[in-house]
Protein backbone atom coordinates (compact mmCIF):
# COMPACT_ATOMS: atom_id res chain seq x y z
CA UNK A 1 0.00 0.00 0.00
CA UNK A 2 1.46 3.19 -1.02
CA UNK A 3 0.71 6.53 1.35
CA UNK A 4 0.83 9.95 0.05
CA UNK A 5 4.00 11.60 0.98
CA UNK A 6 1.60 14.04 3.42
CA UNK A 7 -0.07 10.85 5.21
CA UNK A 8 3.30 9.30 5.67
CA UNK A 9 4.88 12.10 6.82
CA UNK A 10 2.27 12.65 9.35
CA UNK A 11 2.16 8.69 10.43
CA UNK A 12 5.73 9.06 11.16
CA UNK A 13 5.61 12.02 13.54
CA UNK A 14 4.44 9.39 15.55
CA UNK A 15 7.67 7.80 16.07
CA UNK A 16 8.60 9.83 19.21
CA UNK A 17 5.19 9.08 21.03
CA UNK A 18 5.03 5.96 19.93
CA UNK A 19 9.08 5.36 21.16
CA UNK A 20 7.68 6.40 25.11
CA UNK A 21 4.41 4.21 24.47
CA UNK A 22 2.89 7.93 25.12
CA UNK A 23 0.34 5.88 22.71
CA UNK A 24 -3.27 5.04 23.15
CA UNK A 25 -3.86 0.95 22.18
CA UNK A 26 -5.38 1.65 18.54
CA UNK A 27 -2.93 4.37 17.90
CA UNK A 28 -0.12 2.21 18.78
CA UNK A 29 -1.50 -0.75 16.61
CA UNK A 30 -1.75 1.62 13.48
CA UNK A 31 1.53 2.62 13.82
CA UNK A 32 3.00 -0.89 14.31
CA UNK A 33 1.28 -1.77 10.43
CA UNK A 34 3.23 1.50 9.66
CA UNK A 35 6.31 0.11 10.94
CA UNK A 36 6.08 -3.41 9.65
CA UNK A 37 6.14 -1.61 5.84
CA UNK A 38 8.67 1.32 6.69
CA UNK A 39 12.05 -0.07 7.58
CA UNK A 40 13.17 3.61 7.90
CA UNK A 41 10.42 3.91 10.53
CA UNK A 42 11.67 1.42 12.34
CA UNK A 43 15.22 2.08 12.27
CA UNK A 44 14.49 5.62 13.85
CA UNK A 45 12.28 4.45 16.18
CA UNK A 46 14.78 1.90 17.13
CA UNK A 47 16.99 4.75 17.04
CA UNK A 48 14.91 6.57 19.60
CA UNK A 49 14.35 3.96 22.04
CA UNK A 50 18.24 3.88 22.43
CA UNK A 51 17.68 7.56 24.07
CA UNK A 52 14.39 6.43 25.85
CA UNK A 53 16.52 3.22 27.51
CA UNK A 54 19.11 6.26 29.16
CA UNK A 55 16.51 8.13 30.04
CA UNK A 56 15.07 4.87 32.00
CA UNK A 57 18.63 4.03 33.06
CA UNK A 58 19.27 7.33 34.62
CA UNK A 59 16.19 6.44 36.90
CA UNK A 60 17.93 3.18 38.27
CA UNK A 61 17.38 2.43 41.85
CA UNK A 62 17.99 -0.22 44.42
CA UNK A 63 16.11 -3.22 44.14
CA UNK A 64 13.83 -4.42 46.57
CA UNK A 65 14.53 -7.36 48.88
CA UNK A 66 14.11 -10.61 47.61
CA UNK A 67 12.91 -9.62 44.57
CA UNK A 68 15.77 -10.86 43.20
CA UNK A 69 14.84 -14.26 44.54
CA UNK A 70 11.55 -14.40 43.74
CA UNK A 71 12.23 -13.53 40.09
CA UNK A 72 15.51 -16.16 39.67
CA UNK A 73 12.94 -19.00 41.16
CA UNK A 74 10.23 -18.28 39.25
CA UNK A 75 13.24 -18.21 36.20
CA UNK A 76 13.88 -22.00 37.53
CA UNK A 77 10.01 -23.28 36.73
CA UNK A 78 9.20 -21.31 33.70
CA UNK A 79 9.70 -22.91 30.32
CA UNK A 80 10.99 -20.28 27.71
CA UNK A 81 9.73 -19.08 24.50
CA UNK A 82 11.90 -20.91 21.65
CA UNK A 83 13.62 -18.94 18.89
CA UNK A 84 11.84 -17.47 15.68
CA UNK A 85 11.68 -20.21 13.51
CA UNK A 86 10.09 -22.57 15.71
CA UNK A 87 7.45 -20.02 16.60
CA UNK A 88 6.51 -19.58 12.80
CA UNK A 89 4.40 -21.94 12.74
CA UNK A 90 1.82 -20.59 15.70
CA UNK A 91 1.77 -22.20 18.59
CA UNK A 92 -2.22 -24.14 19.40
CA UNK A 93 -3.63 -21.90 21.63
CA UNK A 94 -3.10 -23.40 25.33
CA UNK A 95 -5.88 -23.77 27.64
CA UNK A 96 -5.04 -21.25 30.30
CA UNK A 97 -6.27 -24.19 32.91
CA UNK A 98 -3.21 -26.72 31.08
CA UNK A 99 -1.10 -23.85 31.53
CA UNK A 100 -1.76 -23.79 35.27
CA UNK A 101 -1.60 -27.24 36.15
CA UNK A 102 1.91 -27.73 33.70
CA UNK A 103 3.10 -24.80 36.73
CA UNK A 104 2.42 -26.48 39.65
CA UNK A 105 3.25 -30.04 38.54
CA UNK A 106 6.71 -28.23 38.02
CA UNK A 107 6.37 -27.19 41.33
CA UNK A 108 4.82 -30.38 42.89
CA UNK A 109 7.58 -30.59 45.45
CA UNK A 110 7.58 -32.82 48.10
CA UNK A 111 6.11 -32.06 51.57
CA UNK A 112 5.05 -28.39 52.67
CA UNK A 113 7.25 -25.10 51.51
CA UNK A 114 6.62 -21.65 53.37
CA UNK A 115 6.75 -19.76 50.17
CA UNK A 116 7.11 -16.35 51.12
CA UNK A 117 8.92 -17.11 53.75
CA UNK A 118 11.44 -19.44 52.40
CA UNK A 119 14.57 -18.34 50.17
CA UNK A 120 13.04 -19.02 46.88
CA UNK A 121 10.11 -16.63 48.05
CA UNK A 122 8.40 -19.20 45.75
CA UNK A 123 4.95 -17.05 46.24
CA UNK A 124 5.61 -14.77 43.29
CA UNK A 125 7.54 -17.31 41.71
CA UNK A 126 4.56 -19.21 40.79
CA UNK A 127 2.79 -16.19 40.88
CA UNK A 128 4.83 -14.74 38.33
CA UNK A 129 5.06 -17.76 35.89
CA UNK A 130 0.95 -18.37 36.02
CA UNK A 131 0.38 -15.06 35.52
CA UNK A 132 2.50 -14.97 32.34
CA UNK A 133 0.97 -18.11 31.09
CA UNK A 134 -2.61 -16.33 31.46
CA UNK A 135 -1.32 -13.55 29.83
CA UNK A 136 0.57 -15.02 27.28
CA UNK A 137 -0.06 -13.90 23.68
CA UNK A 138 -0.77 -17.39 22.83
CA UNK A 139 -3.95 -17.82 24.85
CA UNK A 140 -5.76 -14.69 24.45
CA UNK A 141 -8.00 -16.56 22.21
CA UNK A 142 -9.57 -18.35 25.20
CA UNK A 143 -12.88 -18.35 26.80
CA UNK A 144 -13.39 -14.65 29.25
CA UNK A 145 -14.52 -17.39 31.88
CA UNK A 146 -11.08 -19.31 31.64
CA UNK A 147 -9.47 -16.06 31.75
CA UNK A 148 -11.00 -14.80 34.80
CA UNK A 149 -10.87 -18.34 36.75
CA UNK A 150 -7.35 -18.04 35.95
CA UNK A 151 -6.86 -14.82 36.57
CA UNK A 152 -8.24 -15.40 40.25
CA UNK A 153 -5.86 -18.13 40.44
CA UNK A 154 -2.91 -16.23 39.60
CA UNK A 155 -3.92 -13.94 42.51
CA UNK A 156 -3.84 -16.89 45.19
CA UNK A 157 -0.13 -17.84 43.90
CA UNK A 158 1.39 -14.67 43.61
CA UNK A 159 -0.27 -13.54 47.15
CA UNK A 160 2.68 -12.71 49.37
CA UNK A 161 1.46 -15.14 52.23
CA UNK A 162 1.26 -18.76 49.03
CA UNK A 163 2.08 -21.37 51.17
CA UNK A 164 1.99 -24.81 49.07
CA UNK A 165 1.07 -28.04 50.39
CA UNK A 166 1.40 -31.56 48.65
CA UNK A 167 0.00 -34.66 49.97
CA UNK A 168 -1.11 -38.23 49.20
CA UNK A 169 -4.65 -39.07 48.06
CA UNK A 170 -6.45 -41.76 49.73
CA UNK A 171 -6.91 -44.18 46.69
CA UNK A 172 -3.88 -43.17 44.91
CA UNK A 173 -2.44 -39.74 43.81
CA UNK A 174 -0.98 -36.59 45.22
CA UNK A 175 -2.86 -33.35 45.74
CA UNK A 176 -1.51 -29.91 45.51
CA UNK A 177 -2.84 -27.00 47.54
CA UNK A 178 -1.56 -23.44 47.37
CA UNK A 179 -3.31 -21.76 50.07
CA UNK A 180 -3.18 -17.78 50.64
CA UNK A 181 -4.67 -16.56 54.03
CA UNK A 182 -4.71 -13.16 53.31
CA UNK A 183 -6.53 -13.80 50.15
CA UNK A 184 -8.95 -16.65 51.96
CA UNK A 185 -8.62 -18.84 48.79
CA UNK A 186 -6.52 -21.58 47.87
CA UNK A 187 -5.90 -23.30 44.59
CA UNK A 188 -6.10 -26.91 44.51
CA UNK A 189 -4.48 -29.14 41.99
CA UNK A 190 -4.22 -33.27 41.80
CA UNK A 191 -2.35 -35.80 40.04
CA UNK A 192 -2.57 -39.75 39.15
CA UNK A 193 -6.18 -39.84 41.16
CA UNK A 194 -8.01 -43.05 41.03
CA UNK A 195 -9.86 -43.15 37.92
CA UNK A 196 -13.80 -43.62 39.20
CA UNK A 197 -16.99 -44.76 37.17
CA UNK A 198 -18.10 -42.36 34.29
CA UNK A 199 -20.89 -41.96 36.71
CA UNK A 200 -19.26 -40.59 39.57
CA UNK A 201 -16.86 -37.58 39.83
CA UNK A 202 -14.21 -35.96 42.79
CA UNK A 203 -16.18 -33.36 44.50
CA UNK A 204 -13.87 -30.45 46.75
CA UNK A 205 -15.12 -29.23 50.41
CA UNK A 206 -14.34 -26.81 52.38
CA UNK A 207 -15.54 -27.98 55.67
CA UNK A 208 -15.18 -26.06 58.94
CA UNK A 209 -17.06 -24.07 61.95
CA UNK A 210 -18.90 -21.65 59.12
CA UNK A 211 -20.22 -25.06 57.89
CA UNK A 212 -20.26 -27.31 55.07
CA UNK A 213 -19.52 -26.11 51.66
CA UNK A 214 -18.65 -27.35 48.04
CA UNK A 215 -16.25 -26.04 46.52
CA UNK A 216 -16.92 -27.91 42.78
CA UNK A 217 -16.26 -31.30 41.19
CA UNK A 218 -12.98 -31.76 39.38
CA UNK A 219 -11.95 -31.49 35.79
CA UNK A 220 -9.85 -33.31 34.15
CA UNK A 221 -6.72 -31.32 33.04
CA UNK A 222 -3.69 -32.67 31.08
CA UNK A 223 -0.84 -34.69 31.83
CA UNK A 224 -3.20 -36.82 34.71
CA UNK A 225 -3.63 -33.27 36.49
CA UNK A 226 -7.19 -32.28 37.04
CA UNK A 227 -7.84 -28.89 36.28
CA UNK A 228 -6.74 -26.15 38.80
CA UNK A 229 -9.90 -25.58 41.06
CA UNK A 230 -9.74 -22.13 43.25
CA UNK A 231 -11.67 -22.10 46.01
CA UNK A 232 -12.19 -18.84 47.92
CA UNK A 233 -14.50 -17.17 51.00
CA UNK A 234 -11.72 -20.26 53.10
CA UNK A 235 -12.76 -19.02 56.60
CA UNK A 236 -10.62 -19.97 60.14
CA UNK A 237 -10.51 -23.51 61.41
CA UNK A 238 -11.50 -24.81 57.80
CA UNK A 239 -10.63 -28.33 56.38
CA UNK A 240 -10.23 -28.91 52.27
CA UNK A 241 -11.91 -32.50 51.87
CA UNK A 242 -12.05 -34.41 49.07
CA UNK A 243 -14.79 -37.19 48.09
CA UNK A 244 -16.38 -39.09 45.14
CA UNK A 245 -19.59 -37.94 44.19
CA UNK A 246 -22.10 -38.48 41.91
CA UNK A 247 -21.02 -36.28 38.14
CA UNK A 248 -23.57 -33.76 38.98
CA UNK A 249 -22.05 -33.28 42.83
CA UNK A 250 -23.95 -33.84 46.11
CA UNK A 251 -25.25 -31.52 48.80
CA UNK A 252 -23.30 -33.09 51.34
CA UNK A 253 -19.53 -35.06 51.34
CA UNK A 254 -20.19 -38.77 51.12
CA UNK A 255 -17.72 -40.97 53.32
CA UNK A 256 -14.70 -41.87 52.72
CA UNK A 257 -12.78 -38.52 52.51
CA UNK A 258 -10.07 -38.87 50.08
CA UNK A 259 -8.24 -35.95 51.74
CA UNK A 260 -9.16 -34.04 54.48
CA UNK A 261 -6.24 -31.10 54.64
CA UNK A 262 -6.65 -28.63 57.73
CA UNK A 263 -6.06 -24.99 56.14
CA UNK B 1 17.62 -22.58 44.23
CA UNK B 2 15.43 -24.30 46.28
CA UNK B 3 14.65 -27.93 44.98
CA UNK B 4 13.13 -28.04 41.84
CA UNK B 5 14.77 -30.71 40.88
CA UNK B 6 14.78 -31.78 37.73
CA UNK B 7 13.01 -28.94 36.92
CA UNK B 8 15.81 -26.48 36.75
CA UNK B 9 16.85 -25.19 33.86
CA UNK B 10 19.79 -26.66 32.47
CA UNK B 11 22.97 -24.45 32.88
CA UNK B 12 25.14 -25.25 30.75
CA UNK B 13 29.01 -24.53 30.90
CA UNK B 14 29.41 -21.15 29.98
CA UNK B 15 30.30 -20.74 26.02
CA UNK B 16 31.86 -17.89 24.46
CA UNK B 17 29.69 -15.35 23.71
CA UNK B 18 29.21 -14.54 19.87
CA UNK B 19 27.75 -17.56 18.36
CA UNK B 20 24.19 -16.34 19.13
CA UNK B 21 25.15 -12.74 19.90
CA UNK B 22 24.92 -11.92 16.75
CA UNK B 23 25.85 -8.28 14.97
CA UNK B 24 25.72 -5.94 17.59
CA UNK B 25 28.09 -3.45 16.95
CA UNK B 26 27.68 -1.18 20.11
CA UNK B 27 29.46 -0.47 23.10
CA UNK B 28 31.67 -3.46 24.76
CA UNK B 29 29.40 -3.16 27.51
CA UNK B 30 25.93 -3.22 25.39
CA UNK B 31 27.49 -5.69 23.46
CA UNK B 32 28.33 -7.53 27.02
CA UNK B 33 24.84 -7.65 27.87
CA UNK B 34 23.60 -8.55 24.54
CA UNK B 35 26.05 -11.46 24.94
CA UNK B 36 24.61 -12.34 28.41
CA UNK B 37 20.72 -12.42 26.89
CA UNK B 38 22.20 -14.96 23.73
CA UNK B 39 23.25 -16.98 26.65
CA UNK B 40 20.18 -16.65 28.79
CA UNK B 41 17.82 -17.58 25.95
CA UNK B 42 19.49 -21.33 25.97
CA UNK B 43 18.64 -21.37 29.33
CA UNK B 44 21.91 -19.59 31.10
CA UNK B 45 20.76 -19.18 34.24
CA UNK B 46 23.78 -17.35 35.68
CA UNK B 47 24.31 -15.70 33.04
CA UNK B 48 20.77 -14.10 33.94
CA UNK B 49 21.83 -13.28 37.11
CA UNK B 50 24.54 -10.90 35.32
CA UNK B 51 21.92 -9.45 33.14
CA UNK B 52 19.94 -9.10 36.34
CA UNK B 53 22.37 -7.51 38.50
CA UNK B 54 23.45 -5.15 35.50
CA UNK B 55 19.66 -4.19 34.59
CA UNK B 56 17.20 -4.77 37.25
CA UNK B 57 17.43 -1.73 39.09
CA UNK B 58 17.32 0.41 35.86
CA UNK B 59 13.87 -1.74 35.43
CA UNK B 60 12.69 -1.04 38.80
CA UNK B 61 13.63 2.34 38.65
CA UNK B 62 11.56 3.00 35.34
CA UNK B 63 8.68 1.16 36.45
CA UNK B 64 8.56 2.55 39.84
CA UNK B 65 8.72 6.27 38.17
CA UNK B 66 5.63 5.35 35.88
CA UNK B 67 3.92 3.91 38.38
CA UNK B 68 4.47 5.12 41.63
CA UNK B 69 3.26 2.78 43.91
CA UNK B 70 5.90 0.27 45.13
CA UNK B 71 4.15 -2.73 45.72
CA UNK B 72 2.71 -2.68 42.41
CA UNK B 73 6.27 -1.61 41.12
CA UNK B 74 7.87 -4.56 42.65
CA UNK B 75 5.33 -6.55 40.81
CA UNK B 76 5.34 -5.46 37.04
CA UNK B 77 9.42 -5.41 37.14
CA UNK B 78 9.01 -9.15 38.37
CA UNK B 79 6.72 -9.92 35.50
CA UNK B 80 9.47 -7.74 33.17
CA UNK B 81 12.46 -9.80 34.31
CA UNK B 82 10.71 -13.04 33.74
CA UNK B 83 9.83 -11.91 30.41
CA UNK B 84 13.33 -11.20 29.65
CA UNK B 85 14.30 -14.95 30.87
CA UNK B 86 11.25 -16.30 28.95
CA UNK B 87 11.15 -14.23 25.67
CA UNK B 88 15.15 -13.94 25.48
CA UNK B 89 15.38 -15.67 22.40
CA UNK B 90 13.42 -12.67 20.59
CA UNK B 91 16.39 -10.29 21.18
CA UNK B 92 17.92 -9.28 18.06
CA UNK B 93 20.88 -7.81 18.52
CA UNK B 94 20.85 -6.70 14.94
CA UNK B 95 17.78 -4.38 16.28
CA UNK B 96 19.01 -2.37 18.93
CA UNK B 97 20.98 -2.60 22.25
CA UNK B 98 20.34 -5.61 24.79
CA UNK B 99 19.38 -2.28 27.08
CA UNK B 100 16.82 -0.76 24.80
CA UNK B 101 14.85 -4.01 24.52
CA UNK B 102 14.60 -4.86 27.96
CA UNK B 103 14.11 -1.17 29.08
CA UNK B 104 10.95 -1.02 26.37
CA UNK B 105 9.78 -4.10 27.39
CA UNK B 106 9.94 -2.20 31.09
CA UNK B 107 8.30 0.56 30.37
CA UNK B 108 5.54 -1.05 27.85
CA UNK B 109 4.39 -3.01 31.00
CA UNK B 110 4.33 0.07 33.32
CA UNK B 111 2.50 1.84 30.83
CA UNK B 112 0.11 -0.59 30.41
CA UNK B 113 -0.22 -1.34 34.06
CA UNK B 114 -1.26 2.20 34.89
CA UNK B 115 -3.85 2.76 31.69
CA UNK B 116 -5.15 -0.25 32.69
CA UNK B 117 -5.39 1.31 36.58
CA UNK B 118 -6.63 5.01 35.14
CA UNK B 119 -10.11 3.34 33.09
CA UNK B 120 -11.08 2.60 36.90
CA UNK B 121 -10.02 5.90 38.51
CA UNK B 122 -10.12 8.54 35.59
CA UNK B 123 -10.80 11.48 38.09
CA UNK B 124 -8.14 10.68 40.87
CA UNK B 125 -5.79 10.55 37.33
CA UNK B 126 -7.02 14.45 36.53
CA UNK B 127 -6.06 15.24 40.52
CA UNK B 128 -2.69 13.18 40.43
CA UNK B 129 -1.76 15.18 36.44
CA UNK B 130 -2.03 18.62 37.95
CA UNK B 131 1.22 18.58 39.32
CA UNK B 132 4.27 18.76 36.67
CA UNK B 133 7.53 16.61 37.23
CA UNK B 134 9.90 17.62 35.40
CA UNK B 135 11.53 19.12 39.04
CA UNK B 136 11.22 16.01 40.51
CA UNK B 137 12.59 13.93 37.75
CA UNK B 138 15.48 16.20 37.38
CA UNK B 139 15.47 15.73 40.68
CA UNK B 140 15.69 12.34 40.69
CA UNK B 141 17.91 12.51 37.98
CA UNK B 142 20.77 13.96 39.50
CA UNK B 143 24.36 12.65 40.96
CA UNK B 144 26.67 9.75 38.72
CA UNK B 145 27.44 10.39 35.56
CA UNK B 146 24.81 8.98 33.57
CA UNK B 147 22.44 11.26 35.31
CA UNK B 148 24.15 14.61 34.79
CA UNK B 149 24.75 13.44 30.81
CA UNK B 150 20.88 12.67 30.62
CA UNK B 151 20.55 16.08 33.02
CA UNK B 152 22.86 17.86 30.79
CA UNK B 153 20.74 16.67 27.64
CA UNK B 154 17.40 16.99 28.66
CA UNK B 155 18.30 20.92 29.78
CA UNK B 156 19.25 21.06 26.05
CA UNK B 157 15.91 20.91 24.98
CA UNK B 158 13.21 23.48 24.75
CA UNK B 159 10.90 23.57 26.97
CA UNK B 160 7.85 22.04 25.95
CA UNK B 161 10.02 19.59 24.64
CA UNK B 162 11.70 18.87 27.50
CA UNK B 163 7.59 18.80 29.68
CA UNK B 164 6.58 16.75 26.63
CA UNK B 165 9.02 14.06 27.24
CA UNK B 166 9.11 13.85 30.74
CA UNK B 167 5.29 13.33 31.48
CA UNK B 168 5.04 11.06 28.67
CA UNK B 169 8.22 9.00 29.70
CA UNK B 170 8.44 9.13 33.48
CA UNK B 171 4.85 9.35 33.83
CA UNK B 172 3.48 7.41 31.19
CA UNK B 173 0.84 9.48 29.55
CA UNK B 174 -0.08 9.45 25.80
CA UNK B 175 0.63 12.30 23.52
CA UNK B 176 -3.19 13.51 24.03
CA UNK B 177 -2.88 13.36 27.72
CA UNK B 178 0.05 15.78 27.27
CA UNK B 179 -1.49 17.84 24.44
CA UNK B 180 -4.02 18.59 27.00
CA UNK B 181 -2.04 19.34 30.07
CA UNK B 182 -0.21 21.58 28.19
CA UNK B 183 -2.60 23.18 26.19
CA UNK B 184 -1.09 22.62 23.00
CA UNK B 185 -2.82 20.88 19.85
CA UNK B 186 -1.87 16.76 19.57
CA UNK B 187 -0.19 17.13 16.43
CA UNK B 188 2.21 19.68 17.99
CA UNK B 189 3.04 17.62 21.03
CA UNK B 190 3.56 14.60 18.66
CA UNK B 191 5.92 16.68 16.79
CA UNK B 192 7.84 18.31 19.47
CA UNK B 193 7.97 14.38 20.86
CA UNK B 194 10.32 13.46 18.05
CA UNK B 195 11.91 16.36 17.53
CA UNK B 196 13.20 16.08 21.47
CA UNK B 197 14.05 12.22 21.28
CA UNK B 198 15.81 12.84 18.01
CA UNK B 199 17.83 15.85 19.73
CA UNK B 200 18.23 13.57 23.18
CA UNK B 201 19.49 10.50 21.08
CA UNK B 202 22.30 12.94 19.24
CA UNK B 203 23.09 14.90 22.34
CA UNK B 204 23.13 11.11 24.04
CA UNK B 205 25.51 10.09 21.48
CA UNK B 206 23.31 6.41 21.44
CA UNK B 207 24.87 3.97 18.84
CA UNK B 208 22.40 3.61 15.76
CA UNK B 209 21.22 0.37 14.81
CA UNK B 210 19.55 -1.55 12.17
Amino acid sequence: MKLSRAKKRDEHTLAGAYAMDAISAPDRDRFERHLAGCEECAREVASLREATAVLGSAAAEPLPAGLKERVMAAAAVTRQQPPADEAITKPHARSAGAAVGTWLRSLAWPGRLALAAGAAGAAAVLAVAVVFGVTNGSIQQQLDQVQASSQQIAVVLTARDAVMTTGPVVGGGTATIVMSHSRHALVFTAQGLHALPASRGYELWLIGPAGTRPVGMLTAGSHGMTGPVIASGVRQGDHLALTAEPVGGSPQPSAPMMLDVAL
Amino acid sequence: MTATGSQEPRNPARRAPGAGAGRSTGTSAGTDLAAQIALVARGDAAAFDVVFERIGPSVFGVVKRVIRDPAQSEEVTQEVLLEVWRTASKFDAGRGSATAWVMTLAHRRAVDRVRSVQKESERERRIAAADIPYDEVIEAVESSLERERVRRCLNSLTAVQRESVTLAYYRGYTYGQVASLLGVPTGTVKTRMRDALIRLRDCLGVPEWG
